[in-house]
């Protein structure tokens, strides 16, 4: 492009007036998702490092809890996620051909996909918490005891609440400043108290019930077993927070997906001065599909991550 | 693009100056919905220094208070919020974005002789999001107020029993800030790939942009641990899951790793781009081409780099291991290094300059003298035998001042006032500049450096008074005399500060016409008109080596530079 | 104006590692200094030597120098890593106690400490040691993260809940130092500050045996004085005049008590404030949580108090009227506690 003449207005009309090429702007789509990624990849990198700082500190802890999760509905779930991640892969070389039709049908089954993500996880979900598996203190209130109230009160843990970190002498230039804590709380877990109003053998019947409906492999709950570790809770905190912050990234992918299959019809053809409000002033075609590469990366990056957290809490 | 036409000066080849991008279009909705970068800038810019002035009143207060013992005009719960909120409010609303979010918007791409930031849209929705942040940050103080101190440590913010509830918003807050500077880290690393111009490889960049782009990737990569880490802290507060606090069956000490993983490269953030203007300011301001550009810009990189290892320094205190300790202290020294050398090659680019004692070049000089004090200091806080007595005391808040307000803030104030007859078309006036300018060393240094012996002297951080019933009359009385200089300090440095709001302000009705180029500058922000027309450059700008001064001339009829009239070919082709 | 020590401010060496560190301190100091004054003094050099004389725009000069800027690379890091290694020797030394060090347990409260000896003696607030002998503190806190520094033994450590930190110091010189909190704890945080007080070594047993066998003399009749002695355990949350804190003022229940009156708490019912229920609150301060306060009472107080005290805490509450008339504590000596039971009434 030479110098002295000013910029003509032939730039196609997806192409803003700060780039160059078409390809210069493209290019520079990619290279910004991919920092975004980054971003993510360090957000959900903390959550990584505290589940290591903890099975590395507490692997009792976590062979206990994972007896709870169904890794049935894990397994369809990581199934579902891949084939989606192959069908979304598939759109944006559907996009790069400009055939719209099955551009059209591939983002819509990828979104099905989240979607039977979702619906599979909210079933895991409200089974754990009729089982009475919540993350935080709330794990050791009898289920059914009571209603969705949080209570932040830091009560004295009733045992264990010392124990959170190292149980063995460490070596002493590695913690000279360390001392153990004192062996005032028990490690073996007292039996839960029925709530006011209950009595203890209705409580055990429903423990009972509990364990039959299950299609998991233990054989009584965990607030019956005395030989559960300290803090089992602590499982579950970072159970729902894992896949619970793995879940919002997922339903942001179903509203990203329902943006692209807008993008992908004759809607922003047809109506851009509605569409152009939502950054689509008009249809993808094979001159400009960048949104649809640029939404794959996020979707394959949002299935990779559940390709980590399946093992980690699933299968070992 | 390749050459312009030199034969005619150029102050403005794109047209009337008249036509710029402040007269561009008008209304409230032409500046709240912009997509032009510039206007961005501007509207950061005026956001930062109202949230400076703010939380800077929260010091003065603070100062006052603590001018004589005793409880003077604040409660306790009242000074307590006042030193959470100055430290939140200029940490994340003013010294993270200060240079990269108004400056840096403004600058980067007339630097690069673009046209526009990668992603403009992206732009404009980093500034709403630090409105909506700032709107959060400041909510806390109707709804509880927050006292935990800005670092937030846990148990003590999770404990409703303890912090108070304006802690929700605070953090939410924070987390907010922190897509507003992720978005801004972005824009910038993806603009200075994809939109340099031909001839502008990496290494023919203004040193400005490497500290830009080192910044960029801290931002990038650093602040999304600060995020999770807020979210933690407001779902431990809410749900009590107990990640945080023991009596639950948590850990307090990994929330200091988590929140000092983000806010040690977050310094870095705040200080890499005030070091930036800094080689600005001494190459333009000395006439001299850069001493070491090689390794200034390598050292950009390397303290980013560096950044993230040494975060544990903050917590040597803190029952973590001594050997962790060691490895920290260690890593940390080497933090050191590249510092030192930028300041080498400073001084080295001022030997056999044409030194102008101007007001920009009095705040880059300036930087050297307080980064050299401040950085000095944290050898001695980065050793362990001395940390220990040191740690949580004045020593560290004069150390934190010196470096982030006596370096950083200086240097994004010598930027503002090397790019205002750029951003303006105005010139301010010189006398009260430089007056300012003194006032505000003076007052700097009389403020913090007497921190520094009221830290080694025991005085801990955070308290809001120095006498009381456990206390001893000695003490009082000694810790006292310093306390009184210091307040007194804070407000002449205060004074310099109206004085330079006062002449900034002037200069915008009074101020004389700024040419193109008044300062004698070689990068390209320097070649389009004073202010910029909307598009900044509708006929390509010419690179070269942006340090090669001999290519210009003064003009005495504008008070400004332009190109050598004599240059019928380019110098030097790029 | 500063005490003796280092020349740049450190207060008054009082302990074993006080001249390490201020030696430390005073190296790093000097190299500052050094560095400091050589940059700060080029810069006004050359400031003045090559200030702007026209409006020339551009001045030859040298654009790098590998040689020089590898020599200032190189010199400063070999200066730092001294630096470092001089002070991890301090540091391994500050941070291994020897082994026959004076244990004393330490517990941090807001917004107070707690020193308990190993002959039982307890101490609020005011550390007794040894001069010449080396001492341990063994720290937990039962609520937040809080801090124990005493600047002239140059020591410093924080107290973190969950877990149980220690440091050690020797004292060289008799007298009283300061003792900070210096990780922020709340409102009172700049009121949690003690003493410690050395003496020489025969004196120290002398004190800290009184400290233990005090409450063990005070006569049953005067029991409920003895309250006055540790009050200030309770004073940052239990006013005596009825001003509200986090915690109900104990001239609040002490009306209500002497009138027989009732309580609303809050899980809605009420209780009858009684012997029974002020005794209770101390020993299992969870139980019955007053209405519209909090709860924050360290539970395990009771234990750490004993049961003497614990009592005499009791009886302190029950007379208050006596025990801090109108609002203000009765200002009595443990010595008078102690001592009137051995002299004849009307003496």
């Amino acid at each position: 492009m030479t110098v002295t003449e000013p910029s003509t207005h032939d730039h196609p009309d997806f192409l803003q007036h700060h780039w160059d090429t078409p390809k210069q702007q493209f290019e520079a789509g990619k290279l910004g998702m991919w920092l975004f990624l980054a971003t993510e990849v360090l957000l959900f990198g903390g959550l990584f490092v505290l589940y290591a700082v903890w099975r590395g500190n507490h692997p009792e802890m976590f062979k206990f809890g994972s007896q709870f999760l169904d890794t049935k509905l894990g397994a369809i779930n990581t199934a579902v996620l891949i084939l989606s991640s192959l069908t979304m892969a598939a759109a944006v070389t559907m996009a790069q051909r400009n055939k719209r039709g099955a551009l059209m049908i591939l983002l819509s089954l990828t979104l099905a996909g989240a979607l039977t993500f979702l619906v599979i996880k909210y079933f895991e979900y409200s089974h754990k918490f009729h089982e009475g598996y919540y993350p935080g203190m709330k794990f050791y209130e009898p289920p059914g005891s009571g209603s969705l109230s949080w209570d932040n009160d830091p009560t004295p843990m009733v045992h264990g609440a010392a124990a959170a970190h190292a149980t063995e002498a460490p070596s002493p230039l590695v913690a000279a400043n360390f001392v153990m804590p004192d062996a005032e709380p028990t490690t073996i877990a007292p039996p839960v108290v029925a709530p006011a109003g209950v009595s203890q053998e209705a409580l055990d019947a429903l423990y009972d019930d509990i364990v039959a409906e299950h299609h998991d492999d233990h054989p009584v709950h965990p607030l019956q077993d005395p030989n559960r570790p300290d803090n089992a809770h602590m499982f579950f905190n970072i159970y729902f927070l894992m896949t619970g912050l793995h879940g919002i990234h997922v339903s942001a992918g179903v509203i990203m997906l329902t943006w692209l299959l807008v993008g992908a019809s004759s809607i922003p053809d047809r109506w851009p001065q509605i569409t152009r409000f939502f950054l689509l002033k008009r249809s993808f075609g094979a001159d400009w599909f960048t949104p649809v590469d640029l939404g794959g990366l996020y979707w394959h990056i949002v299935d990779l991550i559940w390709i980590f957290l399946f093992p980690l809490f699933y299968l070992i | 693009m390749t050459t312009i036409d030199t034969s005619k000066p150029i102050p403005d080849p794109a047209g009337p100056a008249e036509d710029n991008y402040l007269t561009h279009s008008s209304g409230i909705m032409s500046w709240l919905g912009t997509l032009d970068h510039k206007r961005i800038g501007v509207m950061y810019l005026v956001s930062i220094l109202s949230a400076f002035f703010v939380a800077g009143m929260f010091a003065l207060l603070i100062r006052t208070e603590l001018m004589m013992p005793g409880e003077d005009f604040l409660t306790q719960d009242q000074y307590n919020i006042m030193f959470t909120l100055h430290g939140a409010i200029m940490v994340f609303l003013v010294i993270i974005p200060s240079v990269p979010a108004s400056l840096g918007n403004f600058v980067l791409p007339i630097m690069l002789g673009a046209k526009d930031v990668a992603f403009p849209r992206l732009n404009l929705m980093s500034y709403y999001l630090w409105v909506i942040g700032a709107i959060f940050a400041v909510s806390s103080i109707f709804l509880g107020g927050v006292d935990t101190g800005w670092t937030l440590y846990v148990p003590y913010s999770t404990r409703t029993d303890a912090a108070m509830g304006g802690i929700i918003p605070v953090a939410t807050a924070v987390f907010i800030l922190g897509f507003s500077s992720i978005f801004t880290g972005l824009n910038f690393i993806v603009t200075i790939h994809r939109l340099r111009p031909p001839g502008m490889t990496w290494f023919k960049m203004p040193l400005f942009l490497w500290s830009i782009y080192a910044t960029g990737i801290l931002q990038v990569m650093a602040t999304p641990v600060i995020g999770i880490t807020v979210v933690l802290l407001m779902i431990e507060r809410t749900f009590g899951l107990g990640i945080f606090d023991p009596s639950l069956g948590g850990d307090p000490v990994l929330f200091q790793h988590f929140f000092w993983f983000y806010s040690h490269p977050a310094v870095y953030i705040m200080i890499l781009p005030a070091m930036g203007i800094v080689s600005e300011l001494i190459a333009v301001h000395s006439h001299r081409h850069i001493f070491g550009y090689r390794f200034i810009a390598f050292s950009s990189v390397a303290i980013a780099i560096f950044s993230f290892l040494v975060w544990g320094h903050h917590m040597f205190l803190s029952a973590q291991s001594p050997l962790i300790n060691v490895v920290f202290s260690a890593i940390t020294f080497s933090v050191a290094i590249p510092s030192a050398v930028k300041v080498f090659n400073w001084l080295a680019t001022l030997y056999k300059g044409s030194i102008s004692l101007n007001t920009p070049m009095l705040y880059g000089l300036s930087f050297i003298f307080m980064f050299g004090i401040g950085g000095l200091t944290g050898l001695h806080l980065g050793t362990l035998a001395t940390d220990i007595h040191l740690h949580d005391t004045y020593f560290v808040v004069a150390h934190f001042h010196y470096v982030m307000m006596g370096s950083a803030l200086i240097g994004m104030l010598g930027g503002l006032h090397h790019w205002w007859p750029k951003m303006t078309g105005r010139m301010y006036t010189e006398f009260w500049g430089r007056i300012a300018c003194g006032l505000i060393f003076v007052g700097f240094n009389v403020t913090f450096f007497t921190q520094f012996v009221l830290g080694s002297l025991g005085m801990p951080r955070r308290y809001q008074d120095y006498t009381g019933p456990g206390w001893s009359e000695t003490t009082t009385a000694l810790y006292h005399k310093y306390h009184f200089v210091s307040t007194m300090g804070s407000y002449i440095m205060a004074l310099g500060f109206f004085i330079t709001a006062a002449y900034l302000i002037h200069s915008l009705f009074r101020g004389r016409k700024a040419p193109a180029n008044p300062w004698g500058g070689r990068s390209l922000e320097w070649q389009c008109s004073s202010p910029p027309p909307h598009d900044n450059f509708s006929s390509a700008p010419h690179v070269g080596d942006c340090y090669d001064f001999s290519v210009l001339e003064w003009d005495e009829q504008e008070q400004g530079y332009h190109w050598r009239t004599d240059l019928k070919h380019e110098p030097g082709e790029a | 104006m500063i005490r003796s020590g280092s020349i740049f401010g450190m207060p008054e060496q009082a302990s074993t590692v006080a001249p390490m560190v201020d030696l430390v301190y005073d190296v790093i100091t000097w190299i500052s200094i050094f560095f400091f004054v050589g940059i700060v003094g080029v810069m006004v050099y050359f400031m003045i030597k090559y200030r702007r004389r026209s409006h020339v725009a551009y001045t030859e000069g040298p654009t790098h120098n590998t040689p020089l800027e590898v020599t200032w690379t190189i010199i400063p890091l070999i200066l730092v890593i001294g630096i470092f290694y001089v002070g991890l020797q301090g540091y391994v030394h500050m941070t291994t106690p020897p082994e026959n060090a004076y244990e004393i347990q330490v517990t941090a409260q807001r917004w107070f400490w707690t020193f308990n000896y190993p002959n039982g003696a307890s101490e609020t607030d005011v550390l007794h040691v040894p001069v010449g002998k080396p001492v341990k503190l063994i720290m937990r806190s039962d609520d937040v993260i809080h801090s124990l520094f005493i600047p002239a033994f140059r020591v410093k450590q924080d107290v973190v809940p969950g877990r149980r930190t220690q440091l050690w110091f020797e004292a060289t010189r008799e007298g009283d130092f300061d003792l900070f909190c210096t990780e922020y704890c709340g409102q009172q945080h700049s009121q949690m500050v003690g003493r410690v007080m050395v003496y020489d070594p025969d004196e120290f047993e002398v004190i800290i045996e009184e400290s233990a066998r005090w409450i063990t003399e005070v006569p049953d009749e005067k029991l409920h004085l003895a309250g006055t002695q540790f009050y200030n355990q309770c004073a940052s949350c239990h006013t005596l005049d009825g001003s509200k804190l986090i915690a109900p003022s104990f001239k609040e229940t002490h009306d209500l008590f002497a009138s027989g009156g009732t309580r609303k708490l809050a899980d809605g019912s009420t209780v009858i404030v009684d012997e029974a229920y002020i005794r209770n609150s101390i020993m299992n301060p969870l139980d019955d949580v007053v209405d519209t306060y909090r709860s924050s009472m360290p539970p395990g107080i009771g234990t750490r108090l004993g049961e003497r005290k614990v009592e005499a805490m009791v009886r302190f509450l029950m007379r208050l009227d006596e025990t801090a008339p109108d609002g203000q504590l009765l200002a009595i000596t443990r010595q008078e506690l102690t001592k009137a039971s051995e002299e004849p009434e009307g003496e």
